[in-house]
């Protein structure tokens, strides 16, 4: 499945630069995962990283740096997580996984969240499931807002996003995304700051959900 | 779909089943005088297919003393960035399986593990780092510094120096300062938009010098 909704150049340029903060860079490494061509955009700023770093001027190790690092390499490597998504999911970090795995709470009927990390400030990454046909409480945002569908698709307007999608959602955008029919949508999301509600709904739904 | 748990690690670019090209081999990977791609890549290689500690000695001799430095750039003070080299030569150790000589030099690869190790450990537990943290120093390296720092035998180094000033600047800041394309434009007044064709035209010359480095 080709990916409809891509990230901006800017976003995955910030991406291979190390701009972005973990949350931001695990959603847009969930986009990264199904879509060959932002891929390539993002190979080509990580090369261009790699080129510099191999050209930097050595910062001088302790003398006995080598020797420590070859000593911890004859210790028993911590286990691999190996951790798998569930199979209807697009491929993720395993950071995400482990969240849905222990993490997971219902935070309203038909939705759960599973919180991934908190910060800088109010920022929050978290993966939200809701169910089939479930229409998320009309809402704009403080800060800017990415999301990548993992699982299911949600219709926002004339723009249906399915697996792998990216959608970047600021203060300026005011929507009411809905679930559709044929199954659980599952998100990964990493927000700026909570969702603002425009109506008594959306009141009722955000301290629900807590985020 | 198939969906795999990708290594905490990893480039996050999906699972990829490790592909090792044959006759690519090295002898030796001594030369650590210049940054030569097809060697560094035949190391990873021998730690993948059998362990080899000399291929790890010379990975690590060349790049943990730069990724340190990567790292002081970035703002940290120099036991956080040389305890942190340590874990991304250890990552590299680990995770050697995973890496694909097709698709990556070893010298992008280890750049992405070093780029995503910082990230993750400044934001663990969701702590903004601020200038007392105690991994960060309190005076980040100034860019126009950081990019002096290249080595000027490097053909990387060669093709930016030669670089227009401005462009020099955004790709110093974008690399080397932790800015975004927003914070970068905050920080020179310039609209988004010129910051975004300077990095344009900066990677569009720098394509060439990129391209004669072997992956």
């Amino acid at each position: 499945m080709i990916p409809q909704h891509h990230p901006t150049e800017t976003l995955l340029v910030d991406y291979g630069t190390g701009a972005l903060d973990r949350n931001a860079r695990l959603v847009v490494a969930g986009h990264l995962g199904v879509c060959e061509s932002c891929r390539r955009v993002v190979a080509e700023i990580e090369e261009l990283g790699g080129a510099l770093l191999a050209a930097l001027a050595p910062a001088p190790l302790q003398p006995d740096a080598l020797d420590m690092a070859l000593a911890r390499i004859e210790r028993p490597a911590p286990v691999a997580i190996t951790s798998t998504a569930p199979n209807d999911w697009i491929a993720v970090p395993w950071e995400v996984i482990e969240a849905a795995r222990t993490r997971r709470r219902w935070a309203a009927p038909g939705v759960w969240v599973a919180p991934i990390a908190r910060g800088p400030g109010k920022a929050r990454g978290y993966l939200l499931g809701i169910a089939a046909g479930m229409g998320v409480p009309r809402h704009t945002h403080r800060g800017a807002e990415m999301i990548c569908v993992l699982k299911g698709a949600y219709r926002d307007g004339d723009a249906l996003h399915r697996p792998g999608d990216f959608a970047w959602n600021d203060e300026t955008v005011e929507h009411q995304p809905r679930i559709t029919s044929d199954g659980e949508c599952v998100c990964l999301v990493a927000a700026g700051g909570p969702l603002v509600p425009r109506d008594w709904m959306g009141r009722i739904f955000q301290p629900l959900v807590g985020i | 779909m198939n969906a795999i748990a990708i290594g905490a690690l990893s480039t996050t670019l999906g699972p990829h089943a490790p592909t090792r090209a044959a006759g690519r081999r090295m002898t030796s990977c001594a030369g650590s005088t210049g940054p030569d791609g097809a060697t560094f890549s035949g190391c990873i290689v021998r730690i993948a297919e059998r362990g080899d500690r000399d291929a790890f000695a010379c990975l690590f001799n060349h790049f943990a003393p730069r990724v340190k430095s990567y790292l002081i750039r970035l703002g940290a003070v120099p036991e956080a960035a040389e305890e942190l080299a340590q874990e991304t030569l250890l990552t590299v150790w680990r995770r050697a399986a995973a890496f694909d000589p097709a698709r990556a030099a070893a010298s992008t690869w280890i750049f992405t593990i070093a780029r995503n190790l910082r990230i993750d450990l400044a934001r663990r537990d969701g702590r903004v780092p601020t200038s007392d943290d105690s991994e960060l120093s309190e005076a980040p390296a100034r860019p126009d510094d950081a990019l002096s720092a290249l080595e000027n035998y490097t053909r990387i180094g060669i093709a930016v120096a030669s670089l227009p000033r401005e462009q020099a600047q955004v790709i110093s800041l974008a690399f080397f300062a932790d800015k975004a394309h927003s914070e970068i434009a905050g920080e020179l007044g310039l609209p988004l938009g010129t910051v975004k064709s300077r990095l344009r035209l900066a990677m569009a010359r720098l394509r060439g010098a990129l391209a004669e480095i072997a992956p």
